[in-house]
C-alpha cells in the first residue's frame, strides 16, 4: 500500500476546469473520502489518482516515487466504479480473474488467489454466475472481490454505493470500512453523500468548483469548517446561516445582534440547529421568527422557522415541543458556538486555542 | 382477449400483403407450361413440377407431354448467383471491419469534429442512390470499373459503411462503461475493443451483418447500371434480363425464389439477435 501525494494539481477540458491546484496527502493505509458536489472534479481528481487521465499539469506520487506518466495498469491500483461495474459478458471467476491477467501467475496460483478473496467476503456460490444473475448488492461484492484480489497499491473507489438501496447502502458501508481496515489498503473514495462520507471517512477532502475547501477529520470538517461552503455542505439538518454585518464586536442582522470576536465588515453567521434556543417573541436580541414547518424525526423534532428577510432557520427542538404554523418565536443562538465568515467566504479565526489551527487547511 | 383481436386484425392483413405474392411466384414456379396457361389458372399446382429449376440452371427437363428446354438466361442467372453471394459476403465483410470501429469511436470516445464528421455520415445515408449514379458512372468509366466486381463492391460500401454506423452508435452507446475497468486491468484500446466489447456486442454485430448483406444481396439500381450484361452481373439484374425475352414465367418466378433463400436463412438465423436490439436508440 501506499502514500498518496498530489502536488498543484490542474486538469482543464477545453475551457472548462475541472480541478484547479490541488495539493492532498494521502497517507498509507488511511481511507481518505473525497466529497462534494456533481461537477465539483472529485471524480476527475480520482482519476487523475488512477491514471485513467493524465493531469494538464502538476504530480501525482506513490511513496515518494512520480507515477504521473505511467498507466493505470503499471500503478497497480484497484478501482470499483459506479453500480459495480463489471464485463457483463463474463461470469464473476472470470471477471475477478481479469485483474490478475498480466500477473505471470499459472491458473492453478489464480485460482487459488480468488478462492482465497471469495472465501473472505463469502461470494463462493456466486462464481459462476454472470452479472446480470446477481443482485445490486451481491455486484458490489464481486466488484470488490476484484480489486482486492490484485493486492493493489491503492484503492479508488468511485461513489460505488450510490446506486443501491438505503438499507444495503447501510450494511454494505460498515462492510467495506470493516475490510479496509483489515487489510490495511490505502483507499480514496469518491462520494457526494456526507453522511456516507462523516461515517467512512478516517479523513474528508471537501471539494467545490475543482478546488479543495477544506481537509481534516470527520470531527474538524464538522465543528471547525474553514469556509462557509463547508459549513453548508456538511451536517444534516444544514447549519443556519445568516447574513449580516459586524459592527463593534456584534454581528448585527435586523434588529437581532450577538457578540463575536471579529472585525468589522459584511459577514455571515453559522450555527448548527442544536445550538440555537428557542425563546419568547419579542425578546432582546434575538432573532424574530414565524413557524414555518415542523419535522418530527422520533427523538427530536427539526423547528423550520422564516425570519423577517426570508430565510429559513432550523433549529433542533425537544420531541415533545410544540408550535403551530405562524406562531412567532425568538430564536436565540449559543455565541460560543458562533462561526463568523467574512466576504470572502472563509471563516474568520476567532484565537480560541484549539480552533486557530485550521486557519491553513 | 379484445386486445388480440385486434392484434389479428393487424397481423392477418399484413401477412396477406407480404405472403400472397410469395405464394403466387411459388405456384408459379411449380406450375408447368401448358397449366400456366390454362384459365382459370389452378390456384395450387397438382404436382410439384421442378421443371424450372433444372431449366434455369441450364439443364433440359423430361416432362411427360414433351421437354422443358434449358432456359436462355440459365448462363446469367447462374454468374449471378455466384456474383451475388461474392459480393454480399465481401461487402458484408468489409463493412463490418470498417463500421464497428467506428460507430464505436462515435458512441464512446469524443474528438474534434466530432458532430461535423457524425452529421456527414448522416448526410451519406440520407442520399438517394440515384443521386449519385451517374457521377459514379461517369468516375468509374474512366477508372475502368465499369462491369467490374471490385467497382460493385465499392459503390455498395458507400451506402452500407454510413447507413450501418449510424445504426450501430446507439447501440455501442448502451453497452456498460467499461473502458475505465479495462485500462485498469491493464487493457490496452485495441485489446479493450477486441476482447471485451465486441463479445459484449454480438447482436449489434449479427444485426450490422444482416442489413448489410440483405442490402447488399437486394442492390439493383446501381448493378443495373455499372455492371448489367457484364461478367459481373448479379443476381436481380440477372433476373431482369427476363423481361426482354420470350416469356418464361416458371423460369423467372423459379429465380425469384432462389433470390429470396438466402437473405431468408440469413434473417431466420439471426433474427434472436435483432430482437435483442433495440433500434430505437439509432435515431435518437
Amino acid at each position: 500500500m501506499a502514500r498518496i501525494e498530489v502536488r498543484g494539481l490542474h486538469k482543464i477540458y477545453g475551457k472548462h476546469v475541472a480541478v484547479q491546484g490541488l495539493d492532498l496527502e494521502i497517507a498509507a493505509g488511511e481511507l481518505l473520502v473525497l466529497l462534494g458536489p456533481s461537477g465539483c472534479g472529485k471524480t476527475t481528481t480520482l482519476n487523475l489518482i488512477a491514471g485513467l487521465d493524465a493531469p494538464s499539469s502538476g504530480a501525482i506520487m506513490f511513496d515518494g516515487q512520480d507515477v504521473t506518466g505511467i498507466s493505470a495498469y503499471r500503478r497497480n491500483v484497484a478501482m470499483v466504479f459506479q453500480s459495480a461495474l463489471l464485463y457483463p459478458h463474463l461470469t464473476a471467476l472470470r471477471n475477478i480473474e481479469t485483474s490478475l491477467r498480466h500477473r505471470g501467475l499459472d491458473r492453478a496460483a489464480r485460482r487459488h488467489r480468488i478462492a482465497e478473496v471469495a472465501r473472505m467476503l463469502g461470494i463462493e456460490i456466486l462464481l459462476n454466475k454472470l452479472p446480470s444473475e446477481l443482485s445490486g448488492g451481491e455486484r458490489q461484492l464481486v466488484a470488490t472481490a476484484k480489486a482486492i484480489v490484485r493486492e493493489p497499491e491503492a484503492f479508488l473507489l468511485d461513489e460505488p454505493l450510490s446506486a443501491l438501496d438505503a438499507a444495503l447502502r447501510l450494511s454494505l458501508r460498515a462492510e467495506l470500512v470493516k475490510l479496509q481496515k483489515r487489510l490495511g489498503v490505502t483507499t480514496v473514495f469518491v462520494t457526494h453523500d456526507q453522511v456516507e462520507a462523516m461515517t467512512m471517512g478516517d479523513r474528508i477532502a471537501v471539494m467545490s468548483n475543482g478546488r479543495l475547501e477544506q481537509v481534516g477529520t470527520p470531527d474538524e470538517i464538522y465543528n471547525a469548517p474553514v469556509t462557509l461552503f463547508v459549513a453548508g455542505f456538511i451536517g444534516t439538518p444544514p447549519m443556519n446561516l445568516i447574513a449580516g454585518e459586524i459592527v463593534a464586536g456584534q454581528f448585527r442582522q435586523g434588529r437581532f445582534s450577538i457578540p463575536v470576536t471579529a472585525p468589522p465588515g459584511p459577514a455571515t453567521l453559522g450555527v448548527r440547529p442544536q445550538d440555537v434556543r428557542v425563546v419568547a417573541p419579542g425578546g432582546e436580541g434575538a432573532l424574530q421568527v414565524e413557524v414555518f414547518a415542523m419535522e418530527h424525526l422520533g427523538r427530536e423534532s427539526v423547528l423550520i422557522a422564516e425570519s423577517g428577510d426570508g430565510s429559513k432557520m432550523r433549529v433542533l427542538v425537544p420531541a415533545n415541543f410544540r408550535a403551530r404554523m405562524g406562531d412567532h418565536l425568538g430564536l436565540l443562538p449559543d455565541s460560543a458556538q458562533c462561526l463568523v465568515f467574512g466576504a470572502d467566504g472563509r471563516r474568520v479565526i476567532v484565537e480560541r486555542g484549539s480552533v486557530s489551527r485550521y486557519a491553513n487547511r | 382477449m379484445r386486445r388480440n383481436r385486434f392484434l389479428v386484425l393487424l397481423v392477418v392483413p399484413a401477412l396477406l400483403w407480404s405472403l400472397t405474392p410469395i405464394y403466387w411466384f411459388c405456384r408459379m414456379a411449380f406450375l408447368t407450361p401448358l397449366e400456366i396457361r390454362r384459365f382459370p389458372w389452378p390456384l395450387i399446382p397438382h404436382e410439384a413440377n421442378l421443371a424450372a429449376f433444372y431449366n434455369i440452371f441450364g439443364f433440359d427437363y423430361a416432362l411427360p407431354n414433351g421437354t422443358s428446354p434449358a432456359s436462355g438466361q440459365a448462363e446469367q442467372i447462374i454468374r449471378g448467383l455466384i456474383n451475388s453471394v461474392a459480393v454480399s459476403i465481401v461487402v458484408t465483410m468489409i463493412t463490418l471491419v470498417i463500421v464497428l470501429p467506428l460507430a464505436y469511436m462515435f458512441a464512446r470516445t469524443s474528438f474534434r469534429l466530432k458532430n461535423s464528421l457524425l452529421f456527414a455520415i448522416l448526410l451519406g445515408t440520407a442520399l438517394p442512390p440515384i443521386s449519385t449514379l451517374i457521377p459514379f458512372y461517369a468516375m468509374y468509366l474512366r477508372l475502368g470499373l465499369v462491369g467490374t466486381l471490385t467497382g460493385l463492391v465499392i459503390v455498395n460500401l458507400t451506402v452500407t459503411v454510413p447507413l450501418v454506423t449510424w445504426m450501430l452508435i446507439g447501440y455501442f452507446r448502451n453497452l456498460p462503461p467499461i473502458e475505465r475497468l479495462a485500462r485498469i486491468d491493464g487493457y490496452g484500446h485495441l485489446a479493450a475493443f477486441v476482447g471485451l466489447v465486441l463479445p459484449q456486442a454480438r447482436s449489434g454485430v449479427a444485426v450490422a451483418a444482416v442489413i448489410t448483406f440483405l442490402f447488399a444481396w437486394n442492390e439493383y439500381t446501381y448493378a443495373l447500371m455499372l455492371v448489367n450484361g457484364s461478367t459481373a452481373n448479379t443476381l436481380p439484374t440477372a433476373i431482369s434480363g427476363f423481361l426482354f425475352m420470350y416469356p418464361e414465367p416458371s423460369n423467372l418466378a423459379a429465380s425469384v425464389i432462389i433470390t429470396i433463400v438466402p437473405p431468408a436463412l440469413v434473417a431466420y438465423f439471426l433474427q434472436r439477435h435483432v430482437g435483442d436490439m433495440s433500434l430505437v436508440d439509432a435515431v435518437r
